[in-house]
């Protein structure tokens, strides 16, 4: 029975809130020790959940650690950013340090980091886009004997609502080239102004030589991949993460069917290349 | 081991009843003017001479609502189905549409739920000798008989059926009454030969998806050819619901005070909220890239993915639909344009 | 796995559908295919029928307010006894005409007999109404007059062979879906579609000619359209002087409207006009619609007499396919008025005020009626305001959301001395409740509904009642021998004996004789009859049609400065009326989870509003934050809003101004103005600050 019970699909772990942070109005990022390990890897997903709520997709926001054991008390930290978007996430928004949400995963592919590997790297981010590529940015610090260089542009609405301003310090410090730009200023605020792709110049990136991994909302990605494109990135490196309504994460409930494939189970990362040739955007 | 074996007329309601004792025994039933597949109480009441256009026993294995989980504070409890079934009478098409099933729900991530129903329920199929005027199974390979993926199927041939098994389990179903039955001759070969004859001669539509999804993949078919289709949509949800190949579900949890069950229901597609992404946007908001979105899931992509149409030619779309806009009548419509050159 | 064919709990289609059961929870629908209605179709609302009746929150148990903790659960004995009491007390205090009763379209015709009955035997009222009041009472009150019968002509199944249909006032395919889908076969077998909706409804994209008239103008365009055949000589003379009267008068009044005239009333143009009076006259299979476009206002009545003038001088009824046919919205308000649940009328519409037909109800009841009508559900509301009215009994119907101007409404409540309110779902009503008590769903009695064709189908209890629920019929039986007059009915079967026995139409109308073909319509008088598809064949129910004169009104409230749209409001595809039970279904909610203000593009740019920004709305009785909705389906100067919404209640800003004949509000016409919200700084929690300067990396 119990084995029968690990193998339903469908069947969350408890995962015990450890921390809970607030990193703008209404995004937050959570920190969870799940019953029992598992094994992820940076732009996989989770489908989270609240008896009573109902279950959403939500990329992990956090590396995990290099041959992390499989330890008796259960799994190691993840983390979840997780803004407050509907009812269920709104839910997810009430549960403190010291709560449960209830976890399955992870589901789809990953960032294809490889390709990074001997390259410079440009990461692109909007929003809360910014929370699948945090993982990639720490893998690529962890990496950086190996990479060239990583240049990251992230965009928000307004200065308030840019998330992971500790780790954006951090990241500066450790040699990221991180711009930052808003759309609309507040006061205090005398950066960039604008969309992201009003700044490739300050990428300081050969394109034609890079990897770039992109997530925001998507109009923001339509024109980043284009741009890049343009700018002659091969279409196999321009890679991005694509949002969809999901009810499974494993490609049964047809939600996020999109051209012949599931966004949940053959993507939600895709290449260039592949958004072209099943017009997914 | 051996498959197959004729089973006079006579013995069938004394196997069904000993079947009924092993299994609930599930099969169509004329009730009120209708007929539906229920549970059977009486064995003379199964309505063998009915049309074929039955209901999709889909729902047996994909419920229309399935609980899926029922937790009480930390406690989870999978809610799993294992009652047995035996479901008898299905027709061929539909039999077509369960091997499709099972390769959608159980390769891959295998779905816990469905598994569990499948393994429980045995199909007795009878071959169509009476396809409806909305039937084109014909076009499709998928009836009106198979030569394989069914349990067990039965062939009318007058006072006796002509039984086939396809797998092990099936052919203990057999084995175990085998005193019901006796070995195939030579006249019952060419009587079972005679009946896919004649059933096949009697089809009224002629329909190739093939020749409409080489027109779709040749760029033939205009927006505008959707926009008049989709202006027809009643957003009902019909033809999804009785379709016996589409699976989409939503899930949704209830809480009551004593406890909360995570339950699936059928979705559909042909809603503009089921793509709703968080913070509202619709990207199939406009309704014909979501009625065009259901015709290429079933022409164009099913077989690139599964190697067969997303339709098996039951025809129940084009009872259900309310804007007659079912497979059927595009796949006329298109075939009319394009041999007008269009 | 068993399966009960039921008949739909939605609207008024009265689609016959199967109930699928698994262990004694409901699991599924789906269709019946022999059903002369639906035909092996469904709209979203019957394919997910299933699913509300085991919501959570349904009401189990009966409950009581306490002064201090709000409404607490007790047993059936003790609310039921104390709602004996409490109403016995407030008749015996302050006379039987201090209560009132609201009857509902979603019970069964047993339900509103014994309702009606209990009003009017155990109170001793004739205060007892229903929503049909806000909804079709222009089509009784109005039909009834010029005919003698208030009901559907036709058969929905003679709409297929019909040559023309004449669409006016009615959200079709979206309301009334498997009407459309018989309009939308007739239109493919070579049928004229004419549609006459100020909106753009999806039934116009299938029309051969669709007028876009101003709201409110419904008389003008129908009394020119009438003009132009007259002119022309396109009238049935012989059909006029055999089965009509009173026509010179009408002729009299009809010259006023000059084609010239009512294109600058209606702002339909001259040319159409003609075109759709050409095309409806001179074919006789000739069908004419209408739902609550043409009821809703203050000329509702007019309305619909104009609407029966118009068929009566083209000689287009009393036959297959040819007739006037008034969509009825509740899937039993048919049943419900032909039941009596009205202020005026016993069951088979036989008044109050005629002392023979009172002598034969007060016989059968042994009690002593009351003897002039009742109040209507506006003037219950009313009186409840002023204090006249004591107490009400509400059974299934949601007034705070469904009544024009709520905060008025609102007030009313708060004034009663005792409510009672008897639902399956909370609602916006029972927070000014007394006495809670839960009631079946559709799922779980048996009984009768009369679908918008007069097709009495029989409804099968399917599961065992959720909680502590029971029928309606029940508790109204228990409460009524509670209160000293016994009614012992062993099922509803014998309720529709004795409303047989009572009710002309309803004569031949057994169940077992029901159970057969989905059905009989009425009248059937007698159990040899085999029911009637279409009414007024040689000869009307009251003899000769009359022809009653119409004036045109403009609506009580238009446009002005301040105020400058018309709001209409209506309802949407995958919500019904208060969305008690829609709201509750997850497919369903998620479709359309709130509530929109549909504007035309021109007017949003002028507002500077655009596609799903919010706007506020406003009238002169209140206002309500929606987002836009951007469409040309709403013309120039004309804002729609569903009125599906508690959260956005459309019915805040409607005006209750009423129609002197049968109380009708305006809920399609009233002035709005419509302003863009600036959204408001979202920041609701506090965010660690990080110093800018950190921030500025390059």
């Amino acid at each position: 029975m119990a084995v029968r019970e690990r193998n339903n699909i469908y069947l969350p772990v408890k995962a015990e809130v450890v921390e809970k942070r607030h990193l703008s109005a209404d995004v937050s990022l959570f920190t969870v020790r799940p019953d029992v390990p598992f094994d992820y890897r940076p732009g996989q997903f989770f489908m989270v959940s609240l008896w009573g709520a109902g279950e959403v997709p939500i990329s992990v926001a956090s590396l995990r650690k290099e041959g992390a054991k499989r330890s008796q008390q259960g799994g190691d930290l993840i983390e979840f950013c997780i803004r407050k978007a509907g009812k269920v996430t709104s839910l997810i928004h009430d549960v403190e340090k010291g709560g449960f949400l209830w976890i399955r995963g992870p589901y789809g592919r990953s960032f294809p980091l490889e390709y990074a590997t001997g390259r410079e790297m440009l990461v692109v981010g909007g929003g809360i886009g910014l929370a699948p590529l945090r993982p990639v940015i720490q893998w690529a610090l962890r990496e950086r004997n190996s990479i060239k260089k990583v240049s990251l542009l992230y965009g928000a609405r307004t200065p308030d609502d840019l998330i992971f301003r500790d780790d954006l310090k951090r990241w500066a410090e450790s040699g990221v080239n991180v711009v930052l730009t808003v759309d609309r200023a507040t006061d205090g605020w005398d950066g960039n102004l604008g969309v992201v792709t009003t700044l490739w110049h300050k990428s300081e990136i050969d394109f034609r030589e890079a990897v770039s991994f992109i997530c925001g909302p998507e109009v923001m990605i339509r024109s980043a991949i284009n741009d890049l494109f343009f700018f002659g990135m091969p279409e196999d490196r321009i890679i991005t993460t694509l949002e969809a309504h999901m009810k499974c994460g494993v490609g049964k409930c047809g939600h996020c069917y999109a051209g012949r494939l599931y966004i949940c189970t053959d993507g939600p990362v895709f290449s260039f290349r592949e958004i072209k040739e099943h017009n997914l955007l | 081991m051996r498959s197959e074996w004729v089973l006079p007329k006579g013995h069938l309601s004394y196997w069904l009843r000993q079947l009924r004792n092993r299994a609930s025994l599930i099969a169509p039933l004329r009730v009120d003017g209708d007929i539906v597949f229920k549970s059977l109480e009486n064995i003379h009441e199964v309505s063998l001479d009915n049309p074929a256009l039955l209901p999709s026993p889909k729902e047996f294995l994909l419920p229309q609502q399935e609980g899926m989980f029922w937790t009480e504070g930390e406690r989870i409890r999978p809610l799993l189905n294992k009652e047995r079934r035996f479901i008898f009478g299905v027709r061929s098409c539909d039999v077509s549409a369960l091997g499709l099933l099972d390769r959608f729900f159980l390769e891959g991530y295998g779905d816990p739920f469905y598994r569990e129903r499948r393994r429980n329920t045995i199909f007795l199929s009878i071959v169509c000798n009476n396809p409806d005027p909305t039937c084109f199974c014909i076009g499709l390979g998928t009836g009106p008989y198979l030569e394989k993926g069914f349990d067990i199927q039965l062939t009318d041939l007058g006072d006796r059926y002509f039984v086939q098994a396809g797998n092990r389990q099936s052919q203990r179903l057999v084995r175990q009454w085998s005193f019901l039955f006796t070995t195939p001759r030579k006249v019952d070969y060419e009587d079972q030969y005679e009946v896919f004859l004649s059933s096949k001669a009697r089809f009224q539509k002629r329909i190739s998806l093939e020749s409409v999804r080489e027109y779709i993949l040749a760029g033939k078919v205009r927006d505008s050819f959707w926009e008049s289709v989709s202006e027809r949509c009643f957003e009902c949800g019909g033809c999804v619901y009785e379709c016996p190949l589409c699976t989409c579900f939503t899930v949704t949890d209830r809480s009551y005070s004593f406890g909360t069950e995570r339950v699936r229901l059928w979705d559909t597609c042909l809603f503009k909220g089921f793509t709703r992404m968080a913070g509202g946007v619709l990207p199939n908001e406009k309704r014909v890239l979501r009625t065009k979105r259901w015709y290429y899931h079933k022409l164009v992509h099913y077989p690139d993915v599964l190697g067969s149409f997303g339709c098996v030619g039951c025809g129940r779309c084009t009872v259900t639909c309310p804007g007659r806009i079912d497979m059927a009548t595009i796949a006329i419509k298109l075939r009319d344009l394009q041999d007008n050159g269009r | 796995m068993d399966k009960i064919l039921t008949v739909c709990p939605y609207c008024g289609c009265g689609c016959g559908l199967y109930l699928h059961v698994e262990e004694g929870r409901l699991v599924g629908v789906s269709p019946s295919r022999s059903h002369p209605v639906n035909r092996g179709s469904l709209c979203v609302k019957g394919w997910n029928a299933y699913e509300f009746v085991v919501h959570p929150d349904r009401l189990l148990k009966p409950m009581i307010r306490e002064d201090s903790s709000g409404l607490r659960e007790c047993s059936w004995d003790e609310a039921l006894d104390y709602v004996a009491h409490r109403l016995a007390e407030i008749r015996d205090r302050s006379g039987p005409d201090s209560i009132g009763i609201l009857s509902s379209a979603k019970c069964t015709n047993e339900e509103n007999y014994l309702i009606m009955k209990f009003a009017r035997a155990v109170i001793g009222t004739n205060n007892i109404d229903h929503c049909a009041r806000l909804c079709h009472s222009s089509t009784v009150g109005g039909l009834a007059a010029a005919f003698g019968s208030g009901a559907m002509t036709n058969s929905i199944s003679e709409i297929r062979d019909a040559k023309v249909l004449f669409v006016i006032g009615s959200n079709t395919t979206e309301q009334h879906p498997m009407i459309g889908m018989h309009m939308l076969d007739a239109v493919d077998r070579g049928a004229i579609l004419i549609v006459a909706d100020p909106r753009r409804p999806q039934i116009a994209e299938f029309a051969h000619i669709h007028l876009r008239h101003r709201p409110g103008t419904d008389v003008a365009l129908l009394m020119g359209i009438m003009h132009v055949i007259v002119n022309e000589g396109l009238v049935d003379i012989d059909f006029v002087r055999r089965r009509t009267e009173n026509f010179d008068a009408f002729e009299h009044v009809l010259r006023g409207f000059h084609p010239q005239a009512v294109e600058s009333i209606t702002g339909v143009s001259i040319e159409d006009i003609r075109r759709v009076a050409r095309i409806y006259a001179m074919e006789k299979r000739s069908m004419l619609f209408y739902a609550m476009g043409i009821t809703q206002h203050i000329t509702g009545v007019d309305n619909v007499r104009a609407c029966a003038n118009l068929v009566m001088l083209t000689g287009h009824i009393g036959l297959p396919s040819s007739g006037i046919n008034p969509l009825r919205g509740q899937n039993n308000v048919q049943g419900a008025c032909d039941m009596g649940a009205l202020p005026n009328v016993y069951s088979g519409y036989q008044t109050v005020t005629d002392p023979r037909a009172r002598r034969k109800f007060e016989r059968a009841w042994r009690r002593k009626l009351p003897t002039k009508p009742g109040l209507t559900v506006v003037e219950m509301t009313e009186a409840a305001y002023e204090g006249r009215l004591k107490a009400l009994y509400i059974t299934g119907e949601n007034p705070l959301l469904s009544d024009p101007d709520l905060n008025h409404v609102k007030e009313a409540m708060k004034g009663l001395e005792f409510l009672v309110v008897q639902d399956i779902f909370p609602n916006e009503t029972m927070e000014y409740a007394d006495v809670v008590l839960p009631a079946c769903s559709f799922a779980e009695k048996d009984g009768t509904f009369t679908n918008t064709e007069r097709r009495v189908q029989l409804l099968t209890r399917a599961i065992e009642p959720i909680g502590d629920s029971r029928p309606d019929w029940e508790i109204i039986a228990d409460l009524s021998g509670r209160m000293g007059y016994e009614m012992q009915y062993r099922g509803t079967y014998e309720i529709m004996e004795e409303i047989a026995l009572l009710t002309p139409s309803y004569g031949g109308m057994l169940h077992h004789r029901l159970r057969e073909r989905h059905g009989l319509q009425w009248p059937c008088p007698d159990v040899g009859h085999p029911g009637t598809p279409f009414l007024h064949r040689k000869k009307f129910a009251k003899g000769l049609g009359t022809f009653i004169t119409v004036e045109f009104r403009p609506p009580a409230e238009l446009p002005d400065e301040e105020y400058p749209f018309i709001l209409t409001t209506g309802r949407i595809y995958f919500h019904y009326h208060t969305g008690t039970m829609c709201r509750r279904t997850a497919v369903l909610e998620r479709e359309e989870p709130a509530c929109y203000v549909e504007i035309n593009p021109l007017d949003a740019e002028r507002l500077h509003v655009r596609d799903k920004f919010p706007v506020k709305v406003s009238s002169r009785r209140g206002s309500i934050v929606v987002s836009a909705r951007v469409t040309e389906r709403t013309p120039e100067g004309v804002v729609f809003i569903p009125f599906h919404y508690s959260e956005a209640a459309a019915n805040l800003l409607t005006n209750a101004a009423l129609d002197p004949t049968v109380k009708i509000p305006e809920y399609k016409v009233c002035a709005v103005k419509v302003e863009p919200v600036m959204k408001e700084d979202r920041r609701t929690r506090p965010v660690k600050v990080v110093d800018l300067e950190d921030l500025r990396i390059t």
